[in-house]
């Protein structure tokens, strides 16, 4: 393309093919949420056999690893994401943010309920174990809705699904056993994170 | 009938802006790709347009690379509504 004047049509020519050009569907890299998706899986797996081997509850600050782990790694995966692309579309921007506000306040949640357990002698990990099972769903169902991406919504409607069970457990006093609950929690986050991760990994590809 | 904006009735500087209206932010690599032009005009483009204030032009570093991150102002975004609209009584659509 050069610079050079134009006639009224040639201008129209060059906005629509602008347009056209830049008009891809951006589904984004399903990479960072299959991370998130087998980091999750293999804590839970690993906190799991740790627990009923030994019946010790300290592997429980294992879950503590899934934050340390996947916050940074997905800074760099992001990154490297925005530097292939190019470009960040106006969707990009907000389903971007609408997962820092869920990091944001999983963290403020994680001290929140550290300072209970140091200073109160309280345990309430449960409230955090509710608030990402709701929420991380929740926000990826509109993730899906704002992408127009069928596999994010199904997967967040069945983990969300999971998330409002272990909700009514949770206030309603009944023990979440790990040998039930375990299962259905790493089923929750295989069909939330795992499956439509692949899926758009696969999508973006082929675009 | 309104005169077009001389600013963005030339080939190049429209293509930006065009591409810069429908996406949030861009960067360099990415504008010299759709607009298939060369990175020396293409930079003197983006100076123009940046100096009118039509669009914001950042520099910094992804990673060890030096990247250069454009996106559109709301003058700009104001000066291509306005020449679009030009355009079509122009063209009586």
């Amino acid at each position: 393309m050069e610079e050079r004047k134009l006639t009224e049509k040639e201008s129209l020519e060059v906005i629509t093919s602008m347009i056209a050009r830049t008009k891809v569907r951006y589904l984004g890299n399903g990479k960072i949420l299959s991370m998130w998706g087998y980091l999750v899986v293999f804590v839970a797996l690993l906190v799991w056999i740790l627990l009923a081997s030994t019946r010790q509850n300290v592997w429980n600050w294992l879950w503590f690893a899934i934050p340390v782990v996947g916050f940074p790694v997905t800074m760099i995966m992001a990154r490297q994401e925005h530097h292939e692309k190019g470009a960040v579309t106006y969707s990009d921007r907000i389903t971007s943010r609408l997962w820092t506000i869920f990091g944001i306040s999983e963290i403020v949640l994680t001290l929140v309920c550290l300072g209970f357990a140091i200073f109160g002698d309280v345990n309430c990990w449960a409230a955090m174990l509710v608030y990402s099972i709701v929420l991380a769903p929740a926000t990826e169902i509109a993730q899906g809705l704002i992408i127009n991406e069928k596999s994010l919504i199904v997967g967040g409607a069945v983990g969300l699904a999971v998330g409002l069970v272990t909700l009514c457990c949770v206030v309603g006093g009944i023990p979440l056993v790990a040998v039930w609950y375990m299962p259905l929690f790493i089923l929750a986050f295989v069909s939330m994170m795992i499956v439509p991760g692949h899926i758009l990994t696969y999508k973006a590809k082929k675009q | 009938m309104k005169e077009l904006n001389p600013l963005l009735h030339s080939q190049l500087r429209l293509a930006i802006m065009s591409i810069l209206m429908n996406v949030a932010e861009a960067d360099f690599v990415y504008l010299k790709e759709k607009t298939e032009s060369t990175a020396g005009n293409l930079s003197v483009q983006l100076d123009k347009l940046s100096s009118a204030g039509y669009i914001s032009v950042e520099k910094g570093m992804s990673g060890r690379r030096p990247r250069t991150a454009c996106s559109i102002t709301p003058e700009g975004r104001m000066a291509f509504e306005e020449y679009v609209e030009a355009l079509r009584t122009y063209l009586n659509l």
